[in-house]
């Protein structure tokens, strides 16, 4: 079946299933089973995911979790389509940009007020922001991913550099110097990967580097975007400069880096397993370079549980994820720290987690990670927040590409995301 | 005048029981038809309604239908007025349709006459050409992906070897659509080469020995008799390619997600961004009503086509 079909066939759905969007929560009898979805279906994750199931399962012999997964590009169709089809889960992990969304389209069930207050209590101030919209909270945060400088050791010290640069005239002149050509002019070796083709991939160092910049993504009061002011275009300059000098060239990829071919990249801490695998000891991280005397930021985004407000089985539902986001396991952490530390190698929101794992993320590569979390920020939670995004992607691409200079680039992306804003406001 | 009366009441009394006859062999018509009408509104005909209905609406899929404000045409004004990509990908599907019909089309005439002639093993040729087709167009474009890798790809490595300076394949505003298109084309030869090879089998032996009798050559025969007894098959090969290829998606999808800058994005898969990237499901439905009706009008030409030269 074509695209245009499914688009179809999907809309077609939505007529029959009107009714199961309205239906009133109802309190739970008897056996109650929760659906939760998550896009963690790789073994190794479920491997230590699962027996944290299966051990609130046996704790409460009356509760059966029935976990969905599905791939993080395909998470946000599943919610939405299972919303039409009238087989919306229980429990979403979700990412929060997806909030403004959901909280105008009435998906969301409030937490209640004991959850709110443990949120609040241990949690820090960024991941409290990052899983709030509109002064609500709307769920218990997870994991958090910020980005930082990734090098590869060696070839820095090839290039004649015995520390990590920290300012953007350092990066630009260790990039170039780690750069390597063939006689043929082709790169063989980039000194700085940007990486393009993925919304995130370009937005969240661009941002980075933005806020090492002082520059600003968007008004406080969120009634405009103000990256394409001066703080931007230079960001956009200074990546389009390392392109047009060949350190950064747009044909590398992540498997470049993860095969030593890439002196540097901006990144999140989520890579370093597979870095830690593919570049063994050879991985080293460190603060976004800044420029005009700024201090070092870096951009900071959260995943969080929710629930859905159709949820028939609510009160059920936000007693697992107080357990499974608060209930001390052996050596303090919580059942969501300890896996979100041994089995996604990620940073753990909760404060008690952070302190519990200290040993797991005092490893060199996340440790300036956690760091990051006192200057990082978090990804603005603003109303079309995802197409922003991808719009904002395209233009850097187009100003990377030479299509347009960079504050052309960024004005036809502020005037789209001004538009977008004030429709979905 | 009794003639007349008897032969009307004769009439009349054969008529009845052929109403009769007629009447339960049109039930049993319509009792066979029956399943597939009801399967074609169902799942042709209400969704295509219910598109319609969405594209004048602003819907996120999150909201019950009931609720989604009316827009009348602001959808297709937007797309039609005020959105340049909405254009661009219109323009990549025209080019990427051009190019693969032509190229995929000729590539396969070209095989199908190759094989129609004196060929060893011929059943193993149609199967090579023809494995393309059955494998999964996202396995394909992963290996192509890595085959156009401007570091390590195959085919930098090939013009390295013949010291020829390397491209850039899908990494480049000026070459990412045409590596795309190459790969379609490597994709749907083999179909289109099993279509032409039924209609060059089809058109009788006897014609070319007269022809040749006459002293035609080769070249002659092939323009003079092969193309025009060929030219349903022709046309029916446009038909079905041009209608694919302006709907394509995967091979886009998987290669560059429309990148770089959009220069590979084309209709379907902006559609597909804005309706379950930007859970803009109105202005999609939009989108695909439009594109609906460039292709009716595209077949609709194509077919009178047909007809006259039939």
């Amino acid at each position: 079946m074509n695209i245009v079909s499914r688009l179809v066939a999907s809309l077609a759905i939505a007529a029959m299933v009107v009714a199961a969007c309205t239906a009133a929560p109802e309190t739970s009898k008897g056996p109650v089973k929760l659906v939760v979805l998550t896009h963690w279906g790789d073994q190794a994750l479920l491997a230590v995911l699962q027996p944290i199931f299966d051990e609130y399962q046996k704790q409460n012999p009356n509760v059966k979790i029935e976990h969905q997964s599905v791939a993080f590009d395909e998470l946000l169709k599943r919610i939405t389509t299972g919303r039409l089809g009238g087989s919306a889960p229980d429990i979403y992990h979700f990412y929060n940009l997806w909030m403004p969304e959901f909280v105008a389209s009435d998906l969301l069930q409030q937490p209640p007020g004991d959850v709110i207050a443990d949120i609040k209590k241990g949690y820090s101030q960024s991941s409290v922001d990052g899983s709030s919209y509109r002064n609500q909270v709307w769920g218990y945060p997870t994991e958090v991913n910020t980005y930082q400088l990734i090098y590869n050791k060696k070839l820095l010290q090839e290039a004649g550099s015995t520390k990590p640069p920290a300012t953007w005239d350092e990066l630009r002149t260790v990039a170039t110097k780690a750069t390597k050509k063939g006689a043929d002019g082709k790169v063989t070796q980039a000194g700085f990967l940007l990486l393009k083709g993925w919304d995130s991939g370009v937005v969240h160092p661009w941002s980075s580097l933005l806020w090492s910049n002082n520059g600003d993504y968007v008004a406080k009061d969120n009634s405009k975007v103000r990256f394409n002011e001066k703080a931007g275009i230079e960001t956009t300059q200074f990546e389009v400069d390392l392109i047009k000098s060949g350190a950064a060239d747009l044909g590398f990829t992540m498997d470049d880096f993860a095969a030593g071919k890439v002196a540097m990249t901006i990144m999140a801490n989520w890579w370093g397993a597979a870095l830690k695998k593919a570049l063994p000891d050879n991985v080293g991280v460190a603060p976004i370079p800044t420029n005009g005397g700024a201090q070092s930021s870096t951009l900071q985004y959260n995943w969080l549980w929710g629930v859905d407000k159709g949820s028939k089985q609510g009160q059920e539902a936000w007693k697992f994820l107080t357990w499974l986001n608060g209930a001390p396991q052996a050596g303090g952490t919580s059942p969501m720290g300890k896996y979100l530390t041994t089995a996604l190698n990620a940073i753990p929101a909760r404060m008690s987690d952070q302190q519990a794992n200290a040993s797991l993320l005092g490893d060199a590569f996340v440790k300036p990670f956690v760091d990051s979390l006192r200057t990082s920020r978090s990804e603005p939670i603003i109303p079309g927040a995802q197409e922003i995004k991808t719009v904002l992607q395209k233009q850097i691409e187009a100003a990377w590409f030479g299509q347009k200079s960079p504050k052309d680039a960024l004005d036809t992306a502020a005037t789209e995301a001004n538009r977008i804003l004030s429709e979905k406001r | 005048m009794s003639i007349t009366i008897t032969g009307v009441a004769r009439a009349a009394n054969g008529a009845a029981p052929r109403r009769r006859t007629y009447g339960r062999r049109a039930l049993a018509g319509y009792g066979f038809i029956t399943p597939a009408i009801v399967f074609l509104i169902g799942f042709a005909l209400l969704p295509f309604l219910f598109t319609v209905y969405v594209s004048l609406h602003d819907w996120n899929m999150l909201t019950a239908v009931t609720s989604m404000p009316f827009r009348g045409l602001e959808n297709y004004s937007y797309l039609i007025f005020e959105d340049p990509l909405f254009r661009q990908t219109f323009a990549n599907t025209f080019v990427f349709a051009a190019g693969n019909v032509a190229i995929s089309s000729l590539l396969a005439l070209g095989v199908a006459l190759l094989l129609n002639g004196e060929v060893r093993f011929p059943t193993f040729w149609r199967a090579v050409y023809f494995l393309p087709y059955v494998t999964s167009s996202v396995a394909i474009s992963i290996v192509w992906a890595n085959l156009y890798h401007p570091s390590y790809g195959l085919f930098n490595g090939i013009l390295e070897l013949f010291q020829l300076p390397g491209a850039r394949f899908l990494a480049s505003l000026e070459t990412a659509l045409p590596s795309v298109i190459a790969v379609a084309v490597w994709h749907a030869v083999g179909y289109y080469m099993i279509i032409f090879l039924a209609g060059l089998q089809s058109i009788p032996l006897e014609v070319y020995e007269a022809a040749k009798v006459d002293g035609a050559n080769a070249w002659h025969r092939f323009l003079s008799i092969t193309l025009p007894l060929l030219r349903p098959t022709l046309l029916f090969v446009a038909v079905v390619n041009t209608l694919g290829s302006l709907q394509v998606f995967d091979l886009a999808f998987v290669l560059t997600n429309g990148g770089p800058v959009n220069a590979t994005n084309t209709v379907v898969l902006y559609m597909y961004q804005t309706a379950f990237n930007f859970t803009r499901m109105g202005r999609a439905s939009a989108m695909a009503v439009m594109l609906f009706l460039v292709i009716l009008v595209i077949t609709l030409v194509q077919l009178r086509l047909l007809r006259e030269r039939e």
